[in-house]
């Protein structure tokens, strides 16, 4: 028994089963000059290949995108001019010229200092293995035609080796190159298989049919394990598995209360690709659209069409409700290309709702957009920091010049869209009642109402033990804001950390909350949670 | 020869998808299609050309197009990369 700790995860889970080395083809390049008369033949032998590997990767690229740039690789003019000149100039064969161009290109990327791009010098050599096994005649190995339980051990695992992979038989992968970003370990992620990457020299060590266990969350490897460590290891992966499957199956129970009402669960976004990856969880909707981030990756703000096309995205993919929270900037938040004044408290400052009444030009792009979006689904704007009733009215009213604007543009928005307003100020808590009356729905936002309402910076590292939204005051001003909105018939929403919390879940679940909204890894929990405090499970 | 300064804004640079769809617009186009970055020229036209250059967000370039589109494909290739090339 051996046991090897690992440090590159790149996707978390637990595998026992016989090892699957996954062995290179001996693609060397027959080395010989060629003759002046048969340098033609030479080139039509590799734009035959070419146009071969063209056919595979065409159908490949249908199924996977990261093919249609190999495809834009393969048919590249400089990887052309580069083996047609070594054909003509240096007399190499096809074989020899191929490979050659495409270890020069390689090597280029092999020595660049970003990761990402380091790693690209695998899409070039998997390119370069397809070339070679067509110039050669001879058939690439298959990962596709296991069929029975492995680990699969390789060198590396190309996109053209993972594209095949079968997650029936497939049950880990490790391998001795690669690296957390690379292709193996996003694919790994996607289809989740455990893997391990980046381990130096496990090729030598292993051979086809050696039994294996790996923990890929704590990396670890133990080869030809005693009796005991591998049951131990079986069970643990049979616990993994099963609080998989555990949680995953209740993913589509409803929540509903003990009086019937059904609560919603929804995620936390900052871009339409959080919604797409979290659609597997199924969420009710989106409780929180943070479009600072659409500010924040800009250079400039972001026009009305560039926000539209995003929003418009996102409430497409949506099952039910999007709430679009409004420029939320300032504070420990700044945008690249525009000059906060610095200020002695910036939480206490000029930011959210406050910078976006003063901009309004700024405020009306973005509002427009949001409207415009609300063509494609249920969309809801919500806005932060308001502090009265003042600023309610103001930003309503700009919501509603906008709409007079669109409508005589004749664009399409929707007429009834809910306004609503996120409750983390003291003065937000005390005049919840009369925001009740106004506003369309009230969402918490714990982060900021919590170190406002003990007056504790959460970024202090010394006052750390003094934040809590378990403080009474916290909770009381939670109860008070759920209370003031059922009055006036409206729902209630969190999306601060809390309701992510499982911990929370119960005394939420008491106030009355309508509507959790938290970061899409922590819904499975929250949900079997609430599903066991309302007696579902 | 026309030519036009841009500034890259993916997230993560001109990394292999934005690169695929920048190589395939500029193939697209019937002028001769160039990328000044500092020093170096790039031909937008090659994807491993391109890649290699590893332009990275925020990163200022020129490109110039010499054709008789010239004026339209200069167009299309600075809106294009402004846009974040599909990102």
């Amino acid at each position: 028994m051996e046991k090897i700790y690992v440090e590159k995860t790149a996707s978390r889970g637990i595998a026992v089963a016989k090892i699957y080395k996954y062995e290179e083809l001996d693609l060397k390049p027959v080395q010989n000059k060629i003759q002046e008369q048969d340098k033609e033949g030479q080139i039509g032998k590799f734009l035959d290949a070419r146009e071969c590997v063209r056919g595979e990767l065409e159908k490949l690229a249908a199924v996977n995108e990261i093919f249609s740039a190999h495809l834009e690789m393969v048919m590249d003019f400089t990887l052309e001019d580069s083996v047609k000149s070594k054909i003509n100039d240096e007399s190499d064969n096809a074989e020899s010229a191929v490979s050659e161009a495409v270890s020069e290109v390689a090597a280029v990327f092999e020595m660049m200092d970003d990761e990402y791009m380091k790693e690209r010098a695998a899409d070039i050599q998997d390119i370069g293995k397809r070339l070679m096994a067509q110039l050669k005649g001879v058939p690439l190995p298959d990962i596709g035609n296991l069929k029975e339980e492995a680990i699969v051990l390789a060198k590396d695992l190309f996109p053209s080796d993972t594209v095949k992979m079968d997650t029936d038989y497939v049950k880990g992968i490790i391998t001795e190159e690669g690296g957390v970003t690379s292709h193996v370990s996003i694919i790994a992620k996607n289809m989740n298989i455990p893997a391990l990457v980046g381990v130096k020299g496990i090729m030598d060590k292993l051979n086809t049919g050696d039994i294996v266990c790996m923990d890929a969350g704590e990396g670890v490897i133990i080869i030809s394990p005693e009796e005991d460590v591998l049951n131990e290891y079986k069970q643990k992966k049979q616990e993994f598995e099963n609080e998989k499957q555990r949680l995953e199956k209740l993913r589509n129970n409803p929540v509903i209360t003990k009086e019937g009402k059904k609560i919603s669960l929804c995620i936390n976004a900052g871009n339409a690709e959080d919604i797409e990856k979290a659609l597997p969880v199924k969420m009710d909707g989106v409780g929180l659209f943070r479009s600072e981030l659409l500010y924040m990756e800009k250079t400039h703000f972001p026009t009305e069409e560039e926000q539209f096309e995003v929003y418009k995205r996102a409430a497409m993919l949506c099952p039910q409700e999007l709430t679009i929270r409004t420029l939320d900037i300032g504070g420990d938040k700044e945008l690249p290309y525009f000059d906060f004044e610095k200020e002695d408290n910036p939480f206490l400052g000029w930011r959210a709702i406050r910078i976006s009444l003063e901009m309004k030009d700024m405020f009306k792009e973005q509002l427009r957009a949001i409207l415009r979006a609300s063509a494609f689904g249920n969309v809801r704007i919500m806005f932060p920091m308001i502090i009265s009733l003042e600023e309610l009215r103001e930003a309503k009213e700009v919501v509603e010049e906008c709409k007079k604007e669109l409508r005589e543009e004749g664009k399409a928005f929707c007429e009834d869209i809910e306004t609503g307003m996120m409750m983390e100020t003291p003065a937000s808590v005390i005049l919840a009642e009369e925001f009740a009356k106004e506003a369309d729905f009230f969402s918490i936002g714990t982060n900021d109402l919590t170190q406002y309402l003990l007056a504790v910076d959460r970024g202090n590292k010394k006052i750390a033990d003094k934040y809590s939204y378990f403080h009474p005051a916290v909770l009381n001003a939670i109860k008070h804001i759920i209370d003031a909105a059922h009055k006036e018939n409206i729902k209630a929403g969190m999306c601060g950390e809390m309701a992510g919390d499982v911990k929370a879940a119960k005394i939420l679940l008491e106030y009355g909350l309508d509507e959790f909204s938290m970061s899409a890894g922590s819904m499975d929990y929250v949900r079997e949670e609430l599903l066991k405090l309302t007696g579902a499970i | 020869m026309v030519s036009k300064k841009v500034t890259i804004i993916n997230p993560s640079g001109v990394h292999a998808r934005p690169a695929s769809i920048l190589s395939k617009a500029a193939t697209e186009c019937s002028s001769e299609v160039l990328i000044i970055h500092g020093e170096k020229k790039i031909q937008p036209k090659s994807i491993l050309n391109l890649m290699a250059a590893a332009l990275k967000k925020g990163t200022e370039i020129e490109v110039q197009c010499s054709g008789e589109n010239e004026e339209e494909d200069l167009k299309k290739i600075t809106e294009l990369i402004e846009s974040g090339l599909g990102e």
